[in-house]
């Protein structure tokens, strides 16, 4: 059997399964007309797969129409477009005419990857004409990963384009080369007098020509003789990769056809509400259903165990209860009604942020993991004739993602189908058998856009709320919807964290030593980011620990990760030690890289002087204007992949303590190339509010062992006023491969407006978000 | 009991209760999903629709309250996504995750219908919809640039 004929079987099974349990899905899926519009054609959740399969991404039909398969979640990053736009520099077709659909996270799981996608070429992250330096993680108890179909179909790290650019364009340079076999066999030439172009072969000596359409079904019979051979483009050669390309997704975003996972609809559908214990580990003692049973379009009510751990990363949430009900507002209405009762561990009961801030702080004064100890850093520090020392803190932060939580199962006794955006299908698939009992292979994931990701779409349990109400609702499909209160509760967090840095100075105000403790929860993301290995800023004695406490607040991967606290903490430092020494900030920091021993040093130096060159550093500014830089990197300290920017910000705060944003000058790496330089630009722009939000306005607080602020009334984020008004981004040239950008650039708006405030007020605050303090003057 | 709405032009009886919040009576009853929930206490305008040409933020507005009115949504805004503002959005690139546009689009309607040269003040003071992408750079381009070619066409 051909995998078009399995896929197309699937589809089958799934009207007879359907039908059976439900004598309703008589026409297969119902959509309404505006979403059916708006899901881009052939996507495999609507209607039947196109018929010329090249390979697991390629689809080409008879009328010339190419389908390219995104096996990642568009999530606002541009993944749709920038995937497509790597299989289509290989594939020689059209770009303005090829279709997009998400890749089948059930047939991932069927089949194993190719064998031709497994090799990188080339010598890695210093290799122009390579593969760069993917750098696939194994999650063990994730079947399929990460050698199955699709290999990664999460979408994290930033890393979309690092992991997946080599196999992509391989796909595309495999299909390609097969489509040229079938023409030259049709047209019985030798293959290398073909030339491609726009999906057009052309035999130059005979004048005639062959679609990509007219060859495909032989080319699907084709294989490939050598795939091994398969090369692809280096930067020199592409010419749609590079290119400023709109995001293939924005006209439907522009109608509100895009089709989001709130959006699903099925015939028969049921709507859920959820309550989940406010208190992380706490759980159901008792609720009273016939208070609101009688209520209008209430169905029924189940109670959520604790959702099981293994199935989420480890992390513990709280137990719960639904109200299924014929709408979602009647269901919401419902569960706001129900007496519910929890039941709350007392240690668990009176944890708040005060408490767990003394403990963080604590944890600095006890032993840690010592992950870099050069030198003698307590001789000298004891010794020192001037010692700076400061201690930084920052609060809880979760994604607060627009569209909440939200999933779409239908369970039946045969196989699971999941409507859903989710940053992490393979997982999805696997909590779904796990907690039906049906085999994976018979788990569905039809993938939906996201409203908002920002980590791995909250890692919270969305999916396994659904995937449990609606195994109790067999035969019915139920779409479960997080209130956005329950959105807060459901979520994950960046850790809360502190970090006590200590500098001995020499006589011109030269680090001779520099300590680095910093304090989150152990199980908190990106504890070695921004300090590990070598300094960035470069001290002859150095050490680096990290230390951990023990709290019920579950942490996952939130844009920036513990990066963007990191690099909070040691750029407002090297700013306080900067002006402790008297000296210029962006000098101070150019001599100190200059002189470790970073792998990339040359390349942060540039970065620092084309941001200070772009904003005219050392220019002088009216009164209450001031401006700071600061580098960002990931990567800087190893050989190897490595991400580099350096921004100038320019800040304005009023005499009554009104601070904004004026102008941001971003310096930015650009590698050995972008593949999309404009979504580039979009994202650089997008973290540059998200980590003003940070700076300014956003923190989650706990009392009485809950998170305290669960809307965007207590929880604020910033509003286009706040948006800077001019954002300068320059690309330089690096010969080296990128780790990534999607999410810990801009990181420097933290510490910029903090060395603004101190500039401008005289104050100097170590606490995030500044919003909470007093920042007027004069 | 059934209450009789107006949308985009099209009659609807909808069996709601008059509370209903209009968002739910516009993406449940009736179909149209274009517009969004997301906080559910006229917060963020993600949900935000016109009654008579005025912006509400629909996920507190009381289905109740709409009848006998107009109501225009996202849907109603062109066929084909060819209105000024929208062309306008697409040249720009303005969208990441999209889920908040189809509100700031219509925040935007409104501005421009009542001030069709907007200067940035304008734009603070209206268009005070939510986007956690931060696209604001963007779409504060796109509001400019959607008034000159509404201007254009005039």
């Amino acid at each position: 059997m051909t995998e078009k004929n399995r896929t197309t079987l699937d589809r089958r099974e799934f009207l007879a399964t359907s039908t059976a349990a439900t004598g309703a899905f008589v026409l297969g899926f119902w959509l309404p007309p505006n979403a059916r519009a708006a899901v881009p054609h052939g996507a495999s959740w609507y209607e039947d797969p196109a018929n010329r399969e090249i390979n697991a991404w390629i689809v080409i039909d008879p009328d010339d129409t190419v389908t390219i398969r995104i096996a990642q979640t568009e999530l606002g990053q541009g993944v749709w477009t920038s995937n497509a736009m790597m299989v289509c520099e290989e594939l020689a077709c059209d770009w303005d005419t090829v279709k997009l659909e998400y890749a089948s996270a059930n047939r991932d799981f069927r089949e194993a990857a190719p064998e031709w996608t497994l090799p990188v070429p080339g010598e890695g992250a210093y290799d122009r004409d390579g593969g760069g330096a993917p750098e696939f993680r194994d999650r063990s108890y994730v079947n399929g990963i990460p050698d199955s179909l699709y290999r990664r179909m999460r979408t994290n790290a930033a890393a979309s384009v690092r992991d997946g650019r080599y196999y992509l364009q391989l796909a595309g340079a495999e299909a390609r080369e097969r489509l040229l076999l079938a023409a030259a066999s049709e047209l019985s030439v030798p293959v290398n007098e073909l030339a491609v172009k726009d999906g057009v072969i052309t035999h130059a000596a005979s004048g005639r020509t062959l679609s990509y359409g007219q060859v495909a079904a032989r080319a699907a019979e084709t294989p490939h003789p050598n795939p091994e051979a398969i090369n692809i483009k280096p930067p020199s050669e592409w010419t749609l990769m590079g290119t400023e390309q709109h995001n293939r997704d924005v006209p439907m975003k522009v109608t509100g056809e895009t089709m989001y996972g709130i959006d699903v609809r099925l015939p028969g559908m049921k709507w859920a509400a959820v309550r989940s214990c406010p208190v992380y580990g706490g759980d159901i003692q008792s609720f009273d259903f016939d208070a609101v049973r009688e209520r209008p379009g209430v169905v029924s009510a189940h109670q959520l165990p604790i959702p099981n751990p293994e199935l989420i990363r480890g992390r513990v949430f709280g137990g719960g209860v639904a109200i299924v009900a014929d709408h979602w507002h009647q269901a919401k209405a419902a569960i706001d009604a129900m007496p519910i009762e929890w039941d709350i561990p007392a240690h668990l009961a009176n944890r708040n942020t005060a408490g767990m801030h003394t403990e963080l702080v604590a944890a600095l004064d006890a032993p840690g993991t010592v992950r870099v100890d050069e030198g003698d850093v307590d001789a000298v520090l004891a010794k020192a004739d001037r010692v700076i020392e400061a201690t930084y803190s920052t609060p809880y932060l979760p994604r607060a993602r627009m569209e909440p939580g939200n999933a779409t199962v239908l369970v039946t006794d045969e196989r699971v189908d999941i409507w859903i955006g989710d940053q992490s299908p393979q997982e999805t698939r696997h909590s779904a058998a796990v907690i039906t009992g049906i085999p994976e292979e018979n788990v569905y994931v039809h993938l939906c856009h996201l409203g908002g990701g920002y980590g791995r779409n909250g890692n919270g349990p969305q999916a396994e709320h659904a995937i449990t109400i609606a195994n109790e609702n067999r035969g019915t499909p139920i779409h479960m919807l997080w209130s956005r209160e329950e959105d807060f509760v459901g979520t994950t967090y960046r850790a809360m964290g502190v970090a006590r840095l200590r500098a001995a100075l020499d006589d011109d105000g030269w680090p001779l030593a520099i300590d680095v403790r910093t304090a989150m929860q152990g199980d908190g993301f990106g504890p070695t980011s921004s300090f590990n290995n070598v300094a960035r800023y470069h001290a002859p004695n150095y050490r680096f620990s990290n230390h951990t406490t023990d709290f019920h607040v579950p942490v996952g991967t939130r844009r920036g990760i513990g990066q963007a606290a990191h690099e909070f903490y040691r750029e407002s430092f090297i700013d306080e030690l900067a002006h402790a020494a008297g000296k210029d900030p962006y000098l101070y920091r150019r001599e100190l890289v200059a002189r470790s021993n970073l792998p990339h040093k040359d390349d942060l130096v540039r970065a620092l002087d084309l941001a200070a060159e772009m904003s005219d550093w050392g220019t002088p500014l009216p009164e209450g204007l001031a401006r700071a830089i600061a580098l960002e990197e990931r990567g800087a300290d190893v050989e190897g992949t490595v991400t580099i920017s350096a921004v100038v910000h320019t800040v304005s705060i009023t005499r009554d303590g009104r601070v904004k944003l004026e102008r941001v000058d971003m310096a930015h790496d650009k590698g050995f190339g972008l593949v999309n330089p404009l979504s580039v630009k979009k994202q650089l722009e997008g973290q540059i509010v998200w980590f003003y939000n940070d700076a300014m306005l956003q923190k989650n607080t706990v009392a009485d062992g809950r998170i305290v602020e669960n809307n965007y009334d207590r929880f604020p984020v910033a509003r286009i006023h706040e948006s800077p008004p001019e954002i300068n981004i320059q690309f330089f040239e690096t010969n080296h491969w990128l780790k990534g950008l999607g999410h810990d650039r801009a990181t420097s708006v933290q510490s910029a407006i903090g060395d603004a405030i101190f500039q401008i007020t005289g104050k100097r605050y170590r606490d995030l978000p500044f919003g909470q303090h007093d920042l007027s003057w004069g | 009991m059934a209450l009789d709405l107006t949308i985009n032009g099209a009659a609807h009886s909808v069996d709601a209760d008059p509370e209903t919040p209009l968002l739910w009576v516009i993406r449940d009853y009736v179909g149209l999903t274009g517009t969004k929930f997301s906080c559910g206490m006229a917060q963020c305008g993600a949900c935000t629709v016109h009654v008579d040409g005025q912006p509400v933020r629909s996920c507190t507005f009381p289905a109740s309250a709409a009848v006998g009115k107009a109501i225009t949504t996202i849907e109603g805004v062109s066929d084909d996504g060819s209105h000024p503002v929208q062309v306008a959005w697409k040249e720009l690139d303005a969208p990441q995750c999209g889920y908040c546009q189809s509100g700031m689009i219509m925040a935007t309607l409104a501005l421009l219908e009542r001030t069709p040269e907007p200067t940035d003040a304008d734009i603070d003071a209206a268009v005070t919809n939510i986007c956690r992408c931060g696209t604001y750079h963007r779409i504060r381009a796109a509001i400019h640039r959607a008034a000159q070619l509404i201007k254009a066409e005039a």
